[in-house]
């Protein structure tokens, strides 16, 4: 059911790119380092390729029979399957405690699957060997409902952080920060710390510092759930933005207004199944 | 490498800096345990050197009979200095024996005066190299047609020994009973350090930083504390050390105990061991809850 062998042939190049990386730094140049974004920027020499060229559908995210139990006994997710496709934007809506929360954990591998499959660009993150988890973290980038930045640091330091602490050289830093930065609209904030700053600003800065690592998909927990309508409408569409970049978004939400006006894919979960899977849909069923 | 190295050690710098309070609670932290455990190590040299010193001092008496000749006594003295048992061998005329006598006791240098004969037998005076040997060099002796007979200090020694072995486990005991609170809380102070900074340590996990670039800057950070702790307790030993000289010299009149040679290099070498290792150790243990499970 889930066409696995293609994507693990598509993505080998890269990810054999990936496994000779040492811990030291990394030659892999992040997204803003390119000069135009385009419908692959996760991965190959994008910047080679005219924006125009056609690129077969790669699966970025598939998830086959999942289960999560926790060890409490708590049956988090039931036999979940979810296929998403590279360039797609999909909400994942459902009441607090339906397993949205676990599903996120899963695809970071910040949690293992009781039971099932969970690949990302067809790589099982269930077998993933320890020392192999930070590279598949730089492939995905991450924002919460509580921003998570870093206090005491610039919004400058607070993006090139998530560079600097996975080897990579000063001086591809700083050009790749002031590039996110730009996407985001921060440039005239970047030396301000977050304390200054509003809640927009802020989660927008964590958005930067998600997406300087050039991720395959990104992921947002629940990004508006701190934020007032209007500053959460600018969060919405940046985040539509980056999806017209190339970047896969899984954004899960509680926002109805948002999901609803949007019409992207929306995937429902409920007591840890998924009851709706539709494209172009709004947030409650319609029928 | 170089690039990573640089990166850890730069921000194991900032970190101790940054987070002062924390750095600077545990470092004196540091410094507390390692004053301790150099003031322990200290005092069981000194009482291993007293111990020494007193053992060295127990000695067996053979006394000689007068009729012994001077070649068997001579003869005595040197299979008995063969014995491994045996640390040192005097021989005590009976002359020379009048003397130590008549200074031990000037009262009573008429009674002396007055006796036809010197009354006092030559003996031997004899050194062990460990007192619980006693018996074995008294059985010897008292074999010897020479000797008339052998001072017994069996009780003496009995009661040394039992002494020397409750000091010497209460000592070590001690030493290690305190080590490890005190690693417990030289690693407990850490991990505070280490909790303090959970948001940025799930920050690093969560952009995808490896194990090593979260671990090391903390390892190098503990490695600064006791570095750091190691070196102010030196000075403290260092500065202390006359007064310490000054004291014992005092206390124990008699014993060949120096400051110098007991507070020294070594004793240095194995507190800058002590606190680079358990800073070390406390940022290691402290660090591995938050890494990837």
């Amino acid at each position: 059911m889930i066409m696995v062998s293609p994507v693990t042939d598509e993505t080998k190049p890269s990810q054999s790119r990936h496994d000779g990386e040492p811990d030291g730094p990394a030659p892999r140049r992040p997204i803003a380092d390119r000069p135009t974004p385009t419908r692959h920027v996760a991965d190959r020499s994008a910047a080679d390729r005219p924006l125009d060229d056609p690129v077969p559908t790669r699966i970025v995210l598939a998830m086959q029979g999942v289960t999560k139990a926790y060890p409490n006994g708590r049956m988090a997710l039931r036999d979940v399957d979810l296929m998403v496709p590279e360039g797609d934007f999909v909400f994942l809506v459902g009441p607090s405690g339906a397993g949205k929360s676990t599903l996120i954990k899963l695809l970071i591998r910040d949690e293992l699957p009781t039971k099932g499959l969970v690949l990302l660009d067809g790589r099982d993150l269930g077998r993933l060997k320890r020392r192999d988890v930070p590279k598949v973290r730089r492939r995905i980038g991450v924002v919460f409902q509580d921003f998570k930045l870093l206090p005491n640091k610039t919004v400058r330091d607070n993006v090139g952080f998530a560079l600097e602490v996975t080897g990579t050289p000063r001086r591809v830093i700083v050009p790749a920060v002031d590039r996110v930065l730009r996407v985001v609209g921060l440039t005239g904030q970047a030396d301000q710390l977050p304390g200054q700053l509003s809640g927009g600003e802020q989660q927008r800065t964590a958005i930067a510092r998600a997406l300087v690592h050039n991720p395959r998909l990104f992921i947002a927990d629940e990004p508006t759930g701190n934020l007032d309508p209007v500053i959460s409408w600018e969060i919405i569409q940046l985040l539509l933005r980056i999806n017209e970049l190339g970047v896969t978004v899984l954004m899960a939400t509680h926002n109805a207004e948002v999901v609803t006006a949007v019409r992207k894919r929306v995937v429902a979960l409920e007591n840890g199944r998924i009851v709706r899977d539709e494209h172009g849909a709004a947030y409650h069923r319609e029928d | 490498m170089l690039h990573f190295m640089a990166f850890s050690l730069r921000r194991a710098w900032l970190g101790f800096w940054k987070n002062g309070l924390m750095s600077l609670a545990a470092t004196a932290t540091m410094v507390l345990v390692l004053v301790l455990m150099s003031g322990l190590i200290i005092l069981v040299i000194g009482l291993h050197a007293t111990l020494d010193y007193v053992q060295s001092e127990v000695q067996v008496v053979a006394y000689m009979k007068d009729s012994a000749s001077q070649q068997d006594v001579l003869a005595l003295e040197t299979s008995l200095q063969k014995m491994p048992q045996v640390s040192e061998v005097q021989f005590v005329s009976k002359a020379q024996a009048r003397q130590d006598f008549l200074a031990r006791h000037p009262g009573e240098a008429d009674i002396i005066n007055t006796l036809p004969d010197n009354p006092l037998p030559a003996s031997l005076q004899i050194n062990l190299s460990d007192p619980s040997n006693y018996v074995d060099v008294a059985r010897y002796l008292n074999a010897q047609p020479a000797v008339d007979h052998v001072m017994n200090i069996q009780q003496t020694v009995d009661q040394l020994n039992s002494v020397i072995g409750v000091l010497q486990a209460g000592g070590t005991a001690i030493l290690i009973v305190v080590g490890l609170i005190v690693l417990f809380i030289v690693v407990n102070t850490i991990r505070l350090a280490v909790v303090a900074r959970a948001d940025e340590i799930e920050i690093m996990r969560l952009v995808g930083a490896s194990d090593a670039f979260i671990r090391w800057p903390f390892i190098f950070e503990g490695a600064m504390v006791g570095l750091f702790g190691a070196a102010i307790t030196i000075a403290l030993l260092f500065l202390s050390q006359g007064p310490i000289t000054g004291f014992l010299a005092d206390y124990f009149k008699v014993l060949p105990i120096e400051a110098s040679t007991t507070v020294g290099p070594s004793i240095a070498l194995v507190v800058l061991g002590t606190g680079v290792g358990i800073g070390v150790l406390g940022s290691f243990l402290s660090v591995r809850s938050y890494l990837i499970r």
